[in-house]
Formats: structure tokens, C-alpha cells, sequence
């Protein structure tokens, strides 16, 4: 099982580097396009650019990085407080609800610039936003969570007499722990693109600015090179939730384990 | 060499707690004890004189709305006493109110009217001195707790000590012979097993009174006739009272000192079934002829009062 996951993760990069290097070379040497190097360059070339300016790209990364994930935090935190808080009474959750829904209306274009007049910094703009981005995938999905527990189990904790807080510890909170890792995947590199659409909005620093500059100033290997680094940024944010959804959920492994072997 | 008095003298010793527990309850000669409609109102109809009661149910009728506003009255007028100490099994169809009759004792649901009262207490009391332990349909165990954790439950939410935490896990998950699986996750182990971990959950507070709700319906014939015998192995050992919900007539017959039967629409206790098989009972009683001629009789009865009703489903 593990083994054949690292198998198949590399017969995938490597396909992925063989039609771009193929697409690549297609466009250059076969079409005579001439700008074949801004448009797909070969994957060694943004390699090459990616080393030699490992530095700034790493210090750009680095800025926009660390404010997606303190906004993340933040966003996470806020989101699952708020489900928590419409589960537990239905008046707040009538209350809050639509304006959950007409938050995702306003877009995050839109709002980016608005928030930064209002707070007139940079990093906080990046928190605000990426948090604004976080929070509605975490509350809504564990809102669902809350809502799935089953009757049973409400049951059972009724019949040990536990009240709201022991059955919010012992139940609620960790049933809902997998719906929260679900809303957490797709907020997380969420929150990077918010934090990068920032940094579009006339940052100084971050990996915006680089793509930005890189592609006005007509560096077309420091744009890729930059574009290659975000995607990276947005893998590293995801990979980053599911490792620790497997260390804080290791029964989930086991159940998938055991449904495997029922097959 | 086998001895027959040296195997009935094993037995004594062996099994304490069933033996006293014989000779308190009164004769079980008596066979049948047919509940007429007339005769339901009186509560004392479906008990046995002398006992003492730990459970009775005073003229329960239970009425709901369903979904398009009509009534529906689930139990009528339904009046029981069960003895400390006895396995009882609530028989009868689906509508004939049997799981909602045991939601009323665990306080799960009110009644639309009449009373319950369990050891002198309302059920209400009762649930929140945490006195009765619950065995669902579905083991309804904790994905996240693995199967001691999930035995721990109980206790944690009692504030048992930690150590006395440990023994009493330990205690039980022998006693349903899962002392192996301590460290499994619910989803490791086979639907049985799971069952067995709910058993063990609910036993571990040591309640006096045990609740089951169709526990085995979910199980295939052969793990179900397994863990029933396995059922009455703990019973005798712990000496529980037990009520066991089930629309399985072999099972009531097999597991219990009395069977209450049920009819439905509206849901009502039809006839009361002393079982006099000898304890304790392993697959030898489900071939004798007597266990036979009971389930046949309680069979009949069904077919005779209901079958409208049966033939609907």
C-alpha cells in the first residue's frame, strides 16, 4: 500500500515532466514559435532559474508563506468556534448562517483592496484575507459534522446523564474532527492564493510581487520560476493539513486499512 | 471418570449468583400467563406475586404524531413488573412498541401517560444516577477510542479513578473475551465483536439493571446464537437484571426467565410467558422438545392475534 502510493507518486511527476518537456521542445523546435520561452519554457531551464535564484524566491516564499498560515490559523480557528456555536443553539445558527453565505458573495478582488485601506499594512492585509478565505470552508464543514453525529450516540451520552460541555468533549469535538480536516484541506491553499493576491495589490515583498514584476519587467524565467514556487507554496499548505490529519486521526487509517482488507 | 453429582456440585460452585437467584424467584411451573384485553388494566396481571419488583410499569400508553399529523399510539395502557435480578425479553413486531417501551425505562422518551418506576426511583432519577447501562442496535461505539477507550467511556464521564479505570476495562473486556483487541479500533474488529465491546461499555459502570435494544438483529444466525449463550454465561456471572428488546422468538425463548409479548396497533402486552427451561441453557436446550413446544406456542399466539398485521410487513 505505501509502496505502490511512492510508486505512482513518481511515475506521476515524472509523466508530468515528460509532457511538459515534450510540449515544450514541440513549441520551440517544431512551430519555430519564437516566443516559445515565454510561453512554455523546457522545465530544465526553470530548474536552472529556480537554483540561481533560490534565495529571493525562498525570502518572497517565505513572507507570503508565513502570513497565509497565521491568517489560516486564525481563519480555522474562527470558522470551527463559530460551528460550534451554531450547533450548539439553532437561534445562532439562524442568525449567522446567511450572513456565512453572503460573506462567499463579496469577492475576494474586490475585498482585498478594501481591507487594505482599512488596516494600511501589508501583513495584516494578508492575515485578514487569508483568514476571510479560511473561515467559511471550516464552519460550514464542520457545521456538517456536528450535524452527522448520529442519534444513537447523543443517545448514548444522554443515558450517562453527561451535560452539553462533557458531551461537547467526549463526542461532538472529535466526531466532528474529520469534517473540520476536510474544510481545513480546502481552505489551506486557499489561503496561500489569498495571500499571494495580496501581495498583487503593491506589497514589496512576497511571491505577488515577484510574478508581478517578473512579468511586466518581461522575465519570463523568474515569472515561471515564481509560478512554479507558488504551486509549490499551495501543495506544501495541503500536504502540510493532511500530515496532520493522519498524526491527530490515526483511527481513520485504520478504518480505511480495514476496509481495504474487507474488499 | 464423570460423575453426575460431582457436575451438579460444579455447577453450584461455579455459578453463585444464578443459583441464589433461582431459588429466590417463585415456581416457574406455572406455564403461561395469558393476558386477556379485559385484564390489562390491572397492573398486578402481569407480575409474580412476592417478588420484589425493580422495575414497574404502571398503565404506559405512549402517543406521537407522525409525519403527515396523525396519532399514532405506539403503547396502550401497558402495566409490567420486572423482579430484580430477572431476564426478561419484550417480544413482539415491529410497531408493537417494544423499543419505545424501553426508551420510556431509560428515559430516552416520556410517556403520553401512566408511570415507571425503577427501584422506587422515576426514570429520570434513575438515568441520572446513572444506574442502568445501555446496549444498542448498533454497537454505537467511538470511531476515535480504540476498544479500551471505548469501555473507559462510561468511566471517565463517572470520574472513576484512573486505576480502578484500568481494573474494571480489564475485568470486562476479559469477561467478553476481547482482552486481545484492547488497542484495536472499532473498524478492526467483525460486527460481533463490536457488539461484545457494548456489552462490555455497559457493564463496566456495574449497573444494576442492563438495557438492550434488539442488540444481535444485525448479526448473522450463528454469531447471534454464540453471543446469546455468551449473554447468559455474564448474566449468571454478574447478576444483573436484564431487559432485552427483540422480534426474535427463539432468542426471547432461549435468553429469558420471562417473555413479555407484544401486539401491535396499537402497541399493547398481549400475554405473558413464564420460560421453566432449566439454567443454565447452552445449544443442548435449543434442541430439547420443550424449547420447541414454547416457541411454537408463542408462534401460534402471534399468528392467532395478528396476522394482518404480520402479513403486511
Amino acid at each position: 500500500m505505501k509502496k505502490s502510493d511512492g510508486i505512482s507518486a513518481i511515475a506521476w511527476t515524472v509523466g508530468v515532466v515528460a509532457v511538459w518537456e515534450l510540449a515544450a521542445l514541440v513549441l520551440a523546435k517544431g512551430l519555430h514559435d519564437p516566443m516559445a520561452a515565454s510561453k512554455l519554457p523546457l522545465p530544465q531551464d526553470v530548474a536552472a532559474t529556480i537554483a540561481r535564484e533560490g534565495a529571493t524566491l525562498a525570502e518572497a516564499a517565505s513572507v507570503t508563506l508565513s502570513k497565509a498560515a497565521i491568517g489560516f490559523a486564525i481563519g480555522a480557528f474562527v470558522g470551527y468556534m463559530l460551528a460550534v456555536l451554531m450547533s450548539v443553539s439553532r437561534t445562532a445558527e439562524r442568525i449567522a448562517f446567511p450572513y456565512l453565505i453572503m460573506s462567499q458573495m463579496i469577492p475576494v478582488l474586490g475585498l482585498a483592496p478594501i481591507i487594505f485601506n482599512l488596516v494600511r499594512n501589508m501583513d495584516a492585509s494578508r492575515i485578514v484575507i487569508a483568514s476571510y478565505i479560511t473561515f467559511f470552508p471550516v464552519a460550514a464543514n464542520s457545521l456538517s459534522g456536528f450535524k452527522s453525529v448520529d442519534l444513537e450516540k447523543r443517545q448514548l451520552m444522554h443515558s450517562y446523564a453527561t451535560g452539553l460541555p462533557t458531551t461537547y468533549a467526549k463526542l461532538m469535538l472529535p466526531f466532528s474532527l474529520p469534517y473540520l480536516f476536510a474544510g481545513l484541506k480546502i481552505a489551506a491553499p486557499m489561503s496561500v492564493t489569498a495571500s499571494i493576491l495580496v501581495d498583487m495589490l503593491g506589497s514589496k515583498s512576497g511571491i505577488g510581487v515577484k510574478l508581478l514584476y517578473s512579468l511586466y519587467g518581461g522575465a519570463m524565467d523568474v515569472f515561471w520560476a515564481s509560478v512554479l514556487v507558488s504551486a509549490a507554496m499551495g501543495i506544501l499548505s495541503y500536504a502540510l493539513v493532511l500530515l496532520v490529519e493522519k498524526i491527530c486521526l490515526p483511527w481513520e487509517a485504520a478504518a480505511i486499512a480495514s476496509a481495504g482488507r474487507a474488499e | 471418570m464423570k460423575m453426575p453429582a460431582m457436575d451438579a456440585m460444579e455447577l453450584i460452585g461455579s455459578k453463585p449468583v444464578l443459583d441464589t437467584r433461582l431459588a429466590v424467584l417463585p415456581s416457574r411451573a406455572t406455564g403461561w400467563t395469558v393476558v386477556g384485553p379485559g385484564a390489562i388494566d390491572d397492573s398486578r396481571s402481569a407480575s409474580v406475586a412476592g417478588a420484589s419488583a425493580l422495575i414497574e410499569v404502571n398503565s404506559v400508553s405512549m402517543v406521537y404524531r407522525n409525519g403527515k399529523g396523525q396519532e399514532v399510539q405506539a403503547l396502550k395502557n401497558v402495566s409490567l413488573d420486572i423482579k430484580r435480578g430477572e431476564f426478561v425479553a419484550l417480544l413482539g413486531p415491529s410497531g408493537c412498541g417494544k423499543t419505545t417501551l424501553l426508551r420510556i425505562i431509560a428515559d430516552l422518551l416520556e410517556p403520553s401517560s401512566g408511570s415507571v418506576q425503577i427501584g422506587g426511583l422515576s426514570p429520570r432519577e434513575n438515568r441520572l444516577r446513572q444506574k442502568y447501562g445501555m446496549v444498542f442496535q448498533a454497537p454505537v461505539l467511538f470511531e476515535w477510542r480504540n476498544i479500551r477507550n471505548n469501555v473507559r467511556l462510561p468511566l471517565e464521564i463517572m470520574k472513576v479513578g484512573k486505576k480502578e479505570q484500568n481494573r474494571r476495562i480489564a475485568e470486562q473486556l476479559d469477561l467478553v473475551g476481547l482482552r486481545n483487541f484492547s488497542t484495536s479500533y472499532p473498524s478492526q474488529l467483525s460486527g460481533g465483536m463490536q457488539q461484545r465491546v457494548g456489552i462490555a461499555r455497559a457493564l463496566a459502570i456495574k449497573p444494576e439493571l442492563l438495557l438492550m435494544d434488539e442488540p444481535f438483529s444485525a448479526l448473522d444466525e450463528f454469531t447471534r446464537e454464540r453471543l446469546n449463550e455468551d449473554l447468559l454465561d455474564i448474566w449468571s456471572k454478574t447478576g444483573k437484571t436484564v431487559v432485552f428488546v427483540t422480534h426474535n422468538i427463539s432468542e426471547a425463548v432461549f435468553l429469558s426467565d420471562r417473555v413479555f409479548v407484544l401486539s401491535p396497533h396499537p402497541g399493547r402486552l398481549s400475554s405473558v410467558i413464564d420460560i421453566d427451561l432449566p439454567r443454565p441453557r447452552n445449544c443442548e436446550t435449543r434442541e430439547s422438545p420443550e424449547f420447541f413446544s414454547l416457541v411454537s406456542k408463542i408462534r401460534r399466539s402471534f399468528e392467532g392475534a395478528c396476522s394482518p398485521a404480520l402479513a403486511e410487513e
